[in-house]
């Protein structure tokens, strides 16, 4: 391993194998989860129950602490937290994924409707299978969301699959979708309309262990997600024909990345409700913290997103007492702003070199 | 002979615990481990659960809706205007912002019993982690009048109380009815409460089970039913054109809780902005058979709101 400046006059990081990593991504990379660390410490240690950093410490050392501290660090904030870092993170990467794959900037789960059809389908199953284990939700989320990939790919045909085509396509069959939705909760019962409602927002209030555990599996999926098709990204970057040309099987890789975004959005979609806007926010915040592409892109932007619902679900513990902030809400109000200043500062940026 | 002792301590130990809980079913068929005399309740619907528990004259210890201080979050105070009582007094606390439930606050509380509706099933789970829950049906079409308040009694083991509060009940009915200018057998009531538009209130409230238990029966309302839309609940809608052409013995009128005035002056009010010149042409009015009456005192499913109830009907009837 060593440090050395590639072809593009960037510092690298070279490994043996041939693997490189440039500098800059990977010092981004390190500050991004240390941020993610620290700020996840932090959050841990704060809330209604008083605790500090060596209570935290005592828990995981196995030393005597008060039951009420030990539930809330351990039953209440530590499910949360790890259930906001991997729901942010598979969201923002679909994100990342679908700006690729539809070489448009503003592509995410939300705006292809693809979040709104998972959601459409967990809505149905609910409310006509309300004894269904819970373990099948995300695979009705999952044939929801394919069922308007799908959808979507016969509407734009395969000549418009990018750019504002599929995007506009994208909005009409989410808004259609968002009707149904509403329709459903107009007229399923009561109770059920209630706690669709309240999950429509985004929220991370059932985040036990047990539902940890189950949404776990989906996060593992994303790792080697990330090795595999960030390397298949960076040919599509380049757009169709230029990826066929450097011998990538567009007709094979497309529809496998669109599988896979499809997934883990609907296992996001059916543990913590839709994150809306999520999937076009953080990748670019990503880009602005570092220029990066192909796995590198894909990593810190699941990082990015995973960090900003964090952030959200800190703003919606610790905010007022007196009216509940929706996760969905927070995210939109830590993650904006950013959002707005960081595409000004590229508008600007581009502007003094172009 | 140490361990000896110690082991027979541990068994009858074990014993006395699972003594002191016993399986219930709840009205959503989850069983729930009950314990036998619940002293730290917890409630999730204030007017439709935690009124009813606290004049059956147990504590709660928490209550969504309220701040932590005891105050109510909401403009309107149930406790207040139909106990007579103060939460802060009472020592109830909050468990978070409406929407959004802190289980540290829920937790802090100790609770040893959770009360909700229908419509918190979807936390049950996540809250039986602090303490049991009890889902108890609090809107469907089966309930009426005091069936939830009975039905809690029951539940918690005061039953006694349940039946002393209504003796005092049905003796205050006998006065009122005494009082009335005209015999209500055979007359009929209806009872509306205006949101953004007028709704006739179902049976699932005090003012309802005291008007009926005085005589009065429901008068019909032409094209009422399933098929036209009128629904079921505790407030059905009821168009503008129907509204005037209203005629019960007894017109009941109250305005939406979540109102700041609950008077007549902006009762009147209302009715105005949707029912313009209903004073010209409602002959209830016109005869004076309408009674206006606070929604917040009188529309929980309890005894007490059944009683401001009685007491507003003998003010009205006594200025006849």
């Amino acid at each position: 391993m060593r440090l050395t400046t590639g072809l593009h006059g960037y510092v690298v990081l070279r490994f043996s194998s041939g693997l490189e990593i440039r500098l800059h991504n990977l010092i981004c990379a390190m500050i991004l989860m240390m941020v993610a660390v620290v700020g996840g410490v932090a959050l841990l240690t704060t809330g209604s129950t008083d605790s500090t950093f060596s209570d935290l410490v005592g828990l995981f050392d196995g030393d005597a602490v008060s039951g009420d501290v030990a539930f809330a660090i351990a039953d209440v904030r530590l499910p949360r937290i790890l259930m906001g870092f991997m729901a942010g993170w598979c969201v923002a990467l679909t994100g990342a994924m679908l700006q690729s794959l539809a070489q448009n900037p503003l592509a995410d789960p939300g705006l292809l409707g693809l979040s709104q059809g998972s959601l459409v389908v967990i809505m149905l199953v609910l409310v006509l299978f309300p004894g269904l284990p819970l373990i099948f939700t995300p695979l009705a989320g999952f044939a929801g969301g394919l069922a308007v990939a799908v959808l979507l790919m016969v509407l734009v045909g395969r000549h418009h699959s990018g750019g504002l085509g599929i995007l506009l396509m994208g909005i009409a069959v989410e808004t259609t979708l968002s009707s149904v939705t509403s329709i459903l909760i107009l007229y399923a019962p009561p109770e059920q309309s209630h706690a669709i409602s309240s999950w429509l927002a985004g929220s991370l209030f059932h985040s036990d262990w047990s539902a940890v555990g189950s949404f776990a599996a989906w996060f593992v999926i994303s790792i080697p997600a990330i090795l595999v098709i960030g390397r298949k990204l960076r040919s599509l970057d380049l757009g169709d024909h230029m990826a066929l040309a450097l011998g990538e099987a567009v007709h094979i890789t497309k529809p496998v990345i669109l599988i896979v975004a499809v997934l883990l959005t609907a296992a996001a979609t059916a543990a913590v409700g839709p994150l809306v806007f999520l999937g076009v926010m953080a990748p670019h915040l990503a880009w602005f913290i570092s220029p990066a592409k192909g796995r590198a892109r894909l990593f810190l932007a699941a990082m990015t997103g995973g960090f900003l619902v964090v952030a959200a679900d800190g703003l919606t513990r610790l905010g007022s007492d007196q009216v509940a902030l929706p996760t969905g809400l927070a995210i939109m109000m830590i993650g904006a702003p950013i959002f707005i200043i960081s595409l000004r500062l590229r508008t600007i940026s581009q502007a003094r070199t172009g | 002979m140490h361990k000896l002792f110690l082991t027979l301590a541990l068994i009858v130990a074990s014993g006395l615990a699972h003594a002191q809980s016993h399986d219930v079913q709840d009205d959503r068929g989850r069983t729930v481990p009950m314990p036998d005399t619940p002293e730290r309740i917890v409630v999730l619907q204030e007017p439709l659960l935690g009124i009813p528990i606290l004049e059956l004259g147990l504590d709660i210890v928490g209550s969504y809706g309220r701040n932590d201080d005891g105050s109510s979050m909401l403009r309107v105070d149930f406790i207040k205007t139909v106990l007579g009582k103060d939460g802060a007094d009472l020592g109830i606390s909050g468990i978070g912002p409406l929407g959004n439930i802190d289980l540290e606050k829920l937790s802090a509380l100790k609770p040893d019993l959770i009360i909700g509706g229908e419509s918190d099933a979807d936390k049950a789970d996540i809250l039986s982690s602090v303490a049991p829950v009890y889902l108890k049906n609090i809107r469907t079409p089966d309930i009426t009048g005091f069936s939830t308040q009975q039905k809690l009694a029951d539940l918690l083991g005061v039953s006694d109380r349940f039946d002393a509060l209504m003796a005092d009940y049905k003796s205050q009915l006998d006065d009122v009815r005494a009082k009335l200018p005209d015999p209500p057998n055979g007359k009929t009531y209806l009872a509306v409460i205006i949101y953004d538009q007028i709704n006739v209130v179902s049976n699932m409230s005090g003012v309802i089970q005291a008007i009926e238990d005085l005589g009065y029966r429901r008068a019909d309302l032409q094209g009422s039913g399933k098929a036209s839309g009128y629904g079921q609940g505790f407030a059905v809608p009821l168009s503008s054109e129907q509204f005037a052409r209203l005629n019960p013995d007894i017109l009941i009128i109250m305005n939406s809780y979540v109102s700041a005035d609950r008077g007549q002056a902006a009762i009147r009010d209302r009715l105005n902005a949707i029912v313009p010149g209903w004073d010209r042409f409602l002959r209830p009015h016109k005869e004076g058979r309408v009674l206006y009456l606070d929604s917040v005192a009188v529309t929980t499913p309890t005894v007490a709101s059944a009683r401001h109830t009685l007491d507003a009907i003998e003010a009205w009837a006594t200025s006849k």
